[in-house]
């Protein structure tokens, strides 16, 4: 039994919480900027990877096979002797590209087709959400599953495959705070004034929907890189010689691989787990400087 | 509650409809099942312009002998590919309502044969991740609550973030090689001799998909715990000089359950998709195991059979997630 404690502090602790909440909401924090520089540092490293002065990655034997990690190569070598930092840098523009394609796609068409729901209602309302209702009831791996298994497996497509698993959640929110702001003064005083409905979606509704978005996009695109490790482990992300941070954890998943030189397949977690991290801390933060409620994932 | 259950009844069968016909569709109109069975070099364009009439069937072409027609044309009839999309839809969504998911193109078995041999394990898996989610959640969620903002809180804090961002065949790995390789702690590979060897096999791949969704349980949890702790009857418990622990368990952590009970429907399809990649890390011969195998193969009736299997039970999951939750809460029927 614990021992007991004054009947205020609980709720004491709640008032503190709510302090922390209030002084933070003015400012984005150290924390966020960490986060933002670290993308920003991986997206650079991943765009200009083949201006850098870095080892060819598919290059076989450019160092000694499965090399330590304090090897003659920075971060060793795989299995074949390729340069594993060469190759985590490389699979960042895969990982990166396929990510953000991915929620791009799937915040625009998301975000047309639940404003669309919000402010039409009516028929629109419904066939829209049922549609939503309906890939959602997929499993989300397992729709990917079924759309990169039925195509082939280009960067295109397994970017598109991401778009189309984000589209539902996506669209559920958009859905949810257009038919938050549908009936504020500004938007009735918008139709009062004879705007047509193009004009108030763009104008009135759009900014207000794009904020929570903002957030969204930041924790989609963290999804989104997890889902091409998942992709990747059941055989179905980008097919070929493309490297991704998923294929690279896979060829160094392999119990010899694991066992002996377990950096091949450390190195590229390190890094997705970085960025996952970054995105959804960054995502987090503008969540709650903007104030907006958890809807959708 | 009547009208509610028929209401939802409808709407489970809309969407098992519409389930059961995406799936149907994108295997049959993303990719070309008459290609994944005679394969891709087959003259099946050629052919195809032949039947039109746009070209003379000629026996001096090398590559596409009138040979070639007329097995792609035997092969259209036997699995009824010259019928239209819909036609072929609902003869098949007959066969699969009768429990016939055809036959695997690979091993010749029947499909509905290689689920039910390969389901248990998956849901043996899934069910020990839920329960060690749990297991997890509920205790750390109340103590995290109770100490609301000291160091124990914020330590969980920390590490369930942590958590949700390490993606679960991360985390599968380094478990993989920690406890498998470096350290003999636990069996690498599923073992399937007894009951208790399958628990033993199954706690490592159980304990990594389970600690994933604790994070999420447990931050949910923790928010609505804290609510509730503002409610007079708390104050009232309090005042009636009961103990802390007897008040977190007994009238704190029951109403506080809601947001757990609507988020076991959604994280059971995280656990799908997570079970679908940690059985081919630990070798684990379930379901997921067998959709890439299924995959790699082009056997396409086992993967169309084992994702409507898994993908209309993730639906009546659903359906029953949402029922027990309107029953337990009149609120939401109202609405």
């Amino acid at each position: 039994m614990t021992g007991s404690v004054p009947s205020t502090t609980v709720v004491d602790d709640i008032a503190d919480d709510h302090e922390v909440d209030d002084t933070s909401i003015k400012r984005l924090g150290f924390g966020f900027w960490i986060a933002i520089s670290w993308i920003g540092l991986i997206s650079i490293a991943a765009l200009l990877a083949p201006l850098l002065p870095i080892a060819d990655p598919n290059e076989i034997a450019n160092g000694a096979p499965r090399d330590g990690i304090l090897g003659d190569n920075f971060m060793g070598t795989d299995a074949l002797g390729r340069d594993v930092f060469a190759r985590t840098i490389w699979g960042a523009r895969i990982s990166l590209g396929v990510g953000f394609l991915g929620i791009l796609l799937g915040v625009v068409v998301g975000g047309a087709l639940g404003i669309a729901a919000g402010y039409f209602k009516g028929l629109a309302d419904q066939v829209i959400s049922f549609l939503v209702f309906s890939l959602l009831s997929f499993p989300s791996l397992v729709l990917a599953l079924l759309i990169t298994a039925s195509l082939n497996r280009s960067f295109l497509t397994v970017a598109m495959t991401l778009g189309i698993v984000g589209i539902a959640p996506i669209s559920r929110l958009a859905r949810a705070t257009t038919i938050q702001f549908a009936d504020r003064e500004f938007v009735q005083a918008a139709r009062v004034i004879g705007a047509k409905s193009r004009r108030i979606i763009i104008k009135e509704l759009l900014p207000n929907v794009l904020v929570p978005m903002g957030a969204l996009t930041l924790l989609g695109m963290g999804i989104s890189i997890v889902a091409e490790g998942s992709l990747a482990f059941l055989g179905l992300s980008v097919e070929g010689e493309a490297i991704s941070w998923g294929k690279s954890i896979v060829d160094g998943s392999q119990t010899r691989d694991l066992n002996q030189n377990s950096h091949v397949a450390f190195v590229p977690i390190f890094a997705m787990f970085l960025t996952v991290m970054a995105l959804n801390f960054a995502g987090d933060r503008i969540r709650e400087y903007t104030d907006v409620r958890e809807t959708a994932f | 509650m009547a009208r509610f259950i028929a209401r939802r009844v409808v709407q489970l069968a809309l969407v098992l409809l519409a389930v059961t016909f995406v799936a149907f569709s994108a295997l049959n109109f993303l990719g070309d099942p008459l290609v994944n069975i005679v394969g891709p070099l087959a003259a099946i364009d050629y052919c195809d312009e032949v039947e039109a009439g746009l070209r003379e069937d000629s026996f001096t072409s090398i590559n596409n002998s009138r040979g070639d027609c007329e097995i792609i044309g035997e092969v259209k009839a036997e699995f009824g590919l010259d019928k239209p999309l819909a036609q072929r839809y609902f003869t098949w969504l007959g066969n699969i309502i009768t429990g016939d998911f055809g036959t695997s193109f690979q091993t010749q078995l029947p499909v509905s044969e290689i689920i039910a041999q390969k389901l248990p394990k998956s849901l043996m898996l899934m069910a020990m991740a839920q329960i060690i989610a749990l297991a997890v959640a509920i205790p750390v969620g109340v103590y995290s609550a109770y100490r609301a903002g000291r160091a124990v809180d914020r330590a969980t804090s920390v590490a369930s973030f942590g958590l949700l961002s390490i993606p679960n065949f991360a985390l599968g790995v380094i478990v993989l090689q920690f406890f498998t390789l470096r350290n003999q702690w636990l069996p690498a590979s599923f073992d399937d001799t007894s009951f208790f060897t399958r628990v033993h096999s199954l706690f490592l791949p159980a304990t990594v998909l389970g600690l994933g969704i604790a994070a999420t349980y447990q931050r949910l949890l923790r928010t609505d715990l804290l609510t509730t702790l503002q409610e007079d009857f708390v104050h009232m418990a309090r005042a009636k000089g009961m103990t802390d622990r007897h008040i977190m368990t007994r009238h704190v952590l029951r109403p506080s359950l809601f947001s757990l009970i609507t988020v076991f429907g959604v994280s059971t399809g995280a656990l799908i998709g997570g079970s679908l990649v940690i059985e081919g890390i630990f070798s684990i011969p379930g379901i997921g195991s067998e959709i890439v195998t299924a995959v790699i193969r082009d056997d396409f009736p086992v993967v169309l059979g084992s994702v409507v299997v898994i993908a209309s039970g993730f639906v009546v999951i659903n359906f029953f997630v949402d029922l027990f939750y309107t029953w337990l809460d009149p609120r939401v029927r109202a609405s």
